[in-house]
C-alpha cells in the first residue's frame, strides 16, 4: 500500500501523468480532425502516425529512412546549436560582469542588448554572411546573437539580487573586488544564470532550426520546409516537430543536471522544475 | 482602452477556436453542406465556366493565391487583365489552403506544386484530373523565371569563366531535357531530398518548360539558354508595371530600364581557341531552391564532366532561403545564381548591378490551379 | 527625487544615446562599413533610410499598427497564461511541475515553422483573411512569451525570503494570505524580469509570424518581402521601425518597474 502510494507520488509518475494527458487531447484533436479534413496529416496526424513514421523502414527521400534522415539533419543543426550557445553563453555572462562592475557599462550596453534582439535575423543575416564569408559560421552567429540576451539578463538579475548584508560582511572583511565576486556575486548568481541558461539552450535550438532556413543545406530546418513545401511526406515535418520539441526538454533538463553538478546546496523551490 | 479591446477580441478568437474545433464534426458538416450545395449549383454550369468566370469569381470572394515575395506580378497581370483589383491571399509554403478552399484559385508551378496536387505520391494531394488550370502564356501575362546570372563586374572580369560555364550548363540542360528520368536519378544521387517519384514528375515538366517557349513552339536544342527578345521584352513591360517599389529612387531606376540593362547574349557561345582558357577556374553557383530536377541541368553537367571538358570545377551551392541568390552574388560569396527574371529586375532597382547570362526557362511555368 | 537619482537617470539617458550619436556617425561616414566588411547597398545610410520613412510614413504607420496589435495581443494572452500556469504549479506544486516543463517544451518547439500549420488551425475561424491571420499570428506570439513568464512568475511565487514564510506561521496565516501577503507581492520584481525578455520576443514573434501570414500586412512581412527582392533601404527602414516599436516599449515597461518598485519600497 505504502509501496504504492510512493509510486504514485513519484517525480516520474507526474511526468507520465502530462505526457499521456497531453498526447490524449492531442488524440482528441486528431480524430475531429481526420472526421472532418480531406488531408488530415496536413493539420494534425495521430500520434501513432508519427511515431510508426519514425520507425518505419520505407525511405521518404529515396535514399533514406526518416530516422536516417533526422538523425543527420539533427547532427547538423545541434552541432551548430551547441557551438552558438556556447558562445552565447560565454558573451552573456561576460558581459552580464562587466554590467555589474560598471554602471556605465550597464547604461550603454543594457538598451543596445535589446535592440540587437530587436534586428530581425533577416536584415542581419546578409551583414553577418559578408563579414563570415560562409553560411555555416554565419548560421553559429546568429544562434549565439539570438541565445546570449535570456543569459545576460538572467545573470544580471541574479547579481543585483544580492543582499545588503552580504555586501556590508564582505566590506567588513575588507574583501577585495575579485573576493567579492568568488564569494558572493558568482556563487549568488548561478541559480539565476541556469534560469537563463534553461530558457537560452532549448532557444539556440529552435534558433538554429531557423538559421537553417537562411540558405540551403541538411539541416533540420531545410528539412522542414521541403516537407513543407511537399517535395516529401508531411510526417517529416511532423516528426522533426516532435523530435525537437524532446531535444529542447531534454537541453533544459540537461542545465538542471549541470546546474545540480556545480551547486548541489539546492535552494527551495527549485527541485519542483526538475 | 484599445488594449482591452484588442485582448477581449483575442479571447473571443481563442474560444472560437476552441469551439468550433469540440464542435468539429458539426460545424465541419453544415460547411460541408454548403461547399455541396455550392458545387452542385456550379456542376452543371462547370463546363462552360470560361477562365475569365472563373477568375473573376475568385478575385470577388478574395480567394486567389500567391507566395507575393516578388512572384506575384504575373498575377497582378492577369487580375488587371480582367478588370480586377490586385490583391490576392499569400499562400504558405504548402497547398493547404488550396486543399482547404480557403484559395480557390491557387499559384502554382507546373513542375512542382501542380504535381504535388495532382500526384498520389507521398506529400502530394492526389487530386488527379479533377483539378484544372489557367496557364499564363495563354494569357497573354507571362514571365520569364529561371535564369542564370552573375554581377556585371564578375563578367567584364572574368569574360571566358562566364563563356565556358554558360555553355557547359547549357550542354547539361540539353542532354537533361533530352533524358529526363536519367537526369532525375543523377540529381537524387547529389543528394536532393525529393521524393523520388516527385523527382521524376518534376525533370520532365521542366523540360518542357525548357524546349517550348511562350507561344508553345518547341526550342531545340542547341538553342537552349537563349533569351527570345519578345519574351524578355515581356517580361521587362510588366515588371516595370507591376514592381511596386517604396523607395522612390529604385522606382525611378526601373522605369528606366532597357533589356541592354540587365541581360548580355555575349556569353552564349564559347571558343576556347578563339577567346582563350577561363580566368577563374573554381567558380560556384547558387540555386534558388534545394537540389531538385528544377536546377537538373547543373547537375547533368557535373555528373558528365562537361565543366571539366572547359577547365572549370563547379561547386553547386543549394539555396532555398531568405538570403537570396541575389544578395549572395551581390556579396560575392558565389560567383553565379539561378533567379526569376523579375527578381534580377528588382535587384538591379535596389542598385545591385547583376548581369542575366543565358534564360534557362522559356516559358512561364505559373499556372492557377482550380478544383473542377 | 535627490538630485543623485536625478544624475543617475539622467546618466541613464545620455550615455546610451552619446554612443548612438558616435554610432550615427561611424554609420553615415561608411566607417561602419569598412570594420563590417559590407557596404551601402546591404547597409543602407541612415540618412537614406530616414529618407524612405519620410516618403512612406502613412503605409509605414499603417503596418506598425498592425504589427503592434499583434505583438501586444500575444504578448498580454502569452503573460496571463504564463502566470497562470506559474499559479497552478505554485498551488499544486507537484502536478505543476509537470506542467512547466511541458511550457518550457514550448520554447523547444521551431514556432516558426508551426506557422503554416497553425495558419491551418485557425482556418475555419473566420472566411475573413485578416481576421483569422490576427488570430493566428497571436497564437505564434502567444506561445513566444508563455514560457518565460511562467518560469520566472513560478520563482517568484516560490522562492521566498528565508523565514517570511515560517513568520507567516507563527501569525497563524492561512494558506490564502500566504499568498496575498507574501507570494503575489514577491512574484512582481520576477514579472518584470519576465517581460524584460519576453517583450523583445513578442516583438519578434509578431514580426516572424508575419512571414508566413496569409495576409500579406504588417512590418515583418514588409521586410521580408523587401529584402527577398533586394530592396535593402526600404526593408532597413522597416527594420529601423521594429526597432523604435521595440525601444518605445520596452522604455515605457522600465517605467512601470519604476513606478511600481518605487511604490512597493514606499
Amino acid at each position: 500500500m505504502t509501496k504504492l502510494k510512493r509510486i504514485l507520488a513519484s517525480k516520474t509518475t507526474v511526468t507520465l501523468v502530462w505526457v499521456v494527458g497531453v498526447m490524449a487531447i492531442w488524440e482528441v484533436f486528431a480524430f475531429i480532425v481526420a472526421a472532418t479534413k480531406r488531408t488530415p496529416i496536413n493539420v494534425l496526424p495521430h500520434v501513432w502516425q508519427i511515431v510508426e513514421s519514425f520507425f518505419s523502414d520505407k525511405a521518404v527521400t529515396g535514399k533514406m529512412t526518416m530516422a536516417q534522415l533526422i538523425a543527420t539533419s539533427c547532427g547538423e543543426t545541434l552541432s551548430r546549436a551547441a557551438i552558438g550557445f556556447l558562445i552565447g553563453t560565454v558573451l552573456g555572462y561576460l558581459l552580464a560582469l562587466l554590467m555589474n562592475m560598471s554602471g556605465i557599462v550597464e547604461k550603454i550596453a543594457f538598451p543596445y542588448l535589446m535592440i540587437i534582439q530587436m534586428i530581425p535575423i533577416l536584415g542581419m543575416a546578409p551583414i553577418i554572411l559578408a563579414i563570415t564569408g560562409d553560411i555555416d559560421s554565419s548560421r553559429m552567429v546568429i544562434a549565439a546573437i539570438l541565445t546570449f540576451y535570456p543569459v545576460s539578463t538572467n545573470t544580471l538579475a541574479g547579481f543585483k539580487a544580492v543582499e545588503k548584508e552580504k555586501h556590508e560582511l564582505m566590506y567588513s572583511y575588507a574583501a577585495t573586488g575579485f573576493q567579492r565576486y568568488i564569494k558572493t556575486y558568482i556563487p549568488f548568481s548561478i541559480p539565476y544564470f541556469f534560469t537563463g541558461l534553461k530558457i537560452s539552450a532549448p532557444m539556440a535550438i529552435t534558433a538554429s532550426i531557423l538559421v537553417d532556413t537562411l540558405q540551403g543545406g541538411n539541416g533540420l530546418g531545410c528539412m522542414l520546409s521541403q516537407s513543407l513545401k511537399g517535395g516529401m511526406t508531411r510526417l517529416v515535418f511532423w516528426d522533426i516537430v516532435v523530435i525537437s520539441a524532446i531535444i529542447g526538454i531534454l537541453s533544459y533538463y540537461l542545465m538542471g543536471l549541470i546546474e545540480k553538478l556545480i551547486c548541489p546546496y539546492k535552494r527551495r523551490g527549485q527541485e519542483v522544475i526538475l | 482602452m484599445k488594449m482591452k479591446k484588442t485582448l477581449a477580441l483575442t479571447l473571443a478568437a481563442l474560444m472560437a477556436v476552441q469551439l468550433t474545433a469540440c464542435s468539429g464534426s458539426e460545424t465541419s458538416s453544415t460547411s460541408q453542406t454548403e461547399s455541396q450545395a455550392t458545387e452542385n449549383s456550379s456542376a452543371g454550369s462547370s463546363d462552360e465556366m470560361t477562365d475569365e468566370e472563373r477568375i473573376k469569381a475568385a478575385a470577388e470572394a478574395g480567394k486567389v493565391g500567391n507566395w507575393g515575395l516578388g512572384n506575384e506580378y504575373e498575377i497582378q497581370a492577369l487580375l488587371t487583365k480582367y478588370g480586377l483589383p490586385i490583391d490576392y491571399i499569400t499562400q504558405d509554403f504548402t497547398m493547404d489552403q488550396f486543399d482547404s478552399d480557403a484559395i480557390t484559385l491557387a499559384s502554382a508551378m507546373t513542375y512542382n506544386e501542380l504535381g504535388l496536387v495532382k500526384n498520389d505520391y507521398d506529400g502530394a494531394l492526389n487530386y488527379g484530373d479533377s483539378v484544372g488550370i489557367i496557364d499564363m502564356n495563354d494569357q497573354g501575362v507571362a514571365m520569364l523565371e529561371d535564369n542564370l546570372f552573375c554581377s556585371k563586374k564578375f563578367a567584364e572580369e572574368n569574360p571566358n569563366t562566364v563563356k565556358a560555364f554558360v555553355t557547359a550548363s547549357m550542354k547539361g540542360w540539353a542532354y537533361a531535357c533530352e533524358h529526363p528520368e536519367e537526369a532525375a536519378e543523377i540529381v537524387f544521387a547529389a543528394g536532393s531530398s525529393v521524393s523520388a517519384g516527385h523527382q521524376e514528375y518534376m525533370a520532365k515538366e521542366v523540360a518542357k518548360v525548357v524546349t517550348t517557349d511562350t507561344k508553345g513552339n518547341p526550342v531545340s536544342a542547341d538553342k537552349v539558354g537563349q533569351m527570345d527578345e519578345a519574351a524578355m521584352q515581356q517580361t521587362l513591360d510588366l515588371a516595370k508595371k507591376y514592381i511596386k517599389l517604396e523607395d522612390t529612387a529604385a522606382s525611378e531606376k526601373l522605369q528606366s530600364f532597357t533589356l541592354d540593362d540587365i541581360r548580355s547574349t555575349e556569353y552564349l557561345t564559347y571558343d576556347p581557341e578563339k577567346d582563350g582558357a577561363p580566368e577563374k577556374t573554381s567558380v560556384s553557383v547558387q540555386l534558388k531552391w534545394l537540389p531538385q530536377c528544377q536546377f537538373m541541368g547543373y547537375y547533368v553537367a557535373q555528373a558528365k564532366g562537361y565543366y571539366e571538358e572547359v577547365g572549370l570545377t563547379v561547386d553547386i551551392i543549394s539555396g532555398g532561403g531568405d538570403i537570396s541568390e541575389t544578395t549572395a552574388v551581390y556579396n560575392g560569396t558565389v560567383d553565379f545564381g539561378v533567379t526569376w527574371v523579375s527578381n534580377l529586375i528588382n535587384a538591379n532597382a535596389g542598385g545591385m548591378d547583376l548581369l542575366q547570362v543565358a534564360q534557362v526557362y522559356q516559358r512561364s511555368a505559373l499556372v492557377l490551379v482550380y478544383k473542377k | 527625487m535627490t538630485n543623485k537619482a536625478r544624475l543617475n537617470l539622467l546618466a541613464s539617458v545620455l550615455l546610451p544615446l552619446c554612443v548612438a550619436v558616435l554610432l550615427f556617425i561611424l554609420w553615415q561616414t561608411e566607417v561602419l562599413h569598412i570594420l563590417l566588411g559590407t557596404d551601402t547597398i546591404t547597409l543602407p545610410l541612415p540618412t537614406r533610410i530616414g529618407e524612405i520613412i519620410g516618403q512612406n510614413a502613412d503605409a509605414i504607420w499603417e503596418h506598425t499598427q498592425i504589427s503592434l496589435r499583434v505583438a501586444l495581443g500575444g504578448l498580454v494572452m502569452g503573460s496571463v497564461l504564463g502566470y497562470g500556469i506559474a499559479l497552478i504549479a505554485t498551488i499544486f506544486p507537484k502536478w505543476g511541475a509537470g506542467g512547466l516543463s511541458i511550457v518550457s517544451a514550448f520554447n523547444a518547439i521551431p514556432i516558426v515553422a508551426l506557422a503554416p500549420v497553425i495558419n491551418n488551425w485557425t482556418r475555419d475561424i473566420s472566411t475573413e483573411v485578416d481576421q483569422r491571420s490576427t488570430v493566428a499570428k497571436m497564437l505564434v506570439v502567444m506561445i513566444f512569451c508563455t514560457a518565460s513568464m511562467s518560469i520566472n512568475a513560478f520563482r517568484g511565487l516560490t522562492e521566498l525570503k528565508p523565514f517570511s514564510e515560517d513568520l507567516m506561521k507563527t501569525y497563524a496565516a492561512k494558506r490564502g494570505t500566504v499568498f496575498l501577503k507574501l507570494r503575489l507581492p514577491n512574484s512582481i520584481p520576477y514579472i518584470f524580469t519576465a517581460l524584460k525578455v519576453s517583450v523583445p520576443s513578442s516583438i519578434i514573434g509578431a514580426l516572424v509570424s508575419e512571414y508566413f501570414a496569409e495576409d500579406t500586412v504588417g512590418v515583418g512581412r514588409q521586410i521580408r518581402e523587401n529584402i527577398v527582392k533586394g530592396q535593402y533601404p526600404t526593408a532597413w527602414a522597416y527594420i529601423a521601425v521594429a526597432c523604435i516599436i521595440g525601444i518605445a516599449l520596452y522604455a515605457i515597461l522600465m517605467l512601470v518597474e519604476h513606478l511600481v518598485m518605487k511604490r512597493r519600497k514606499g
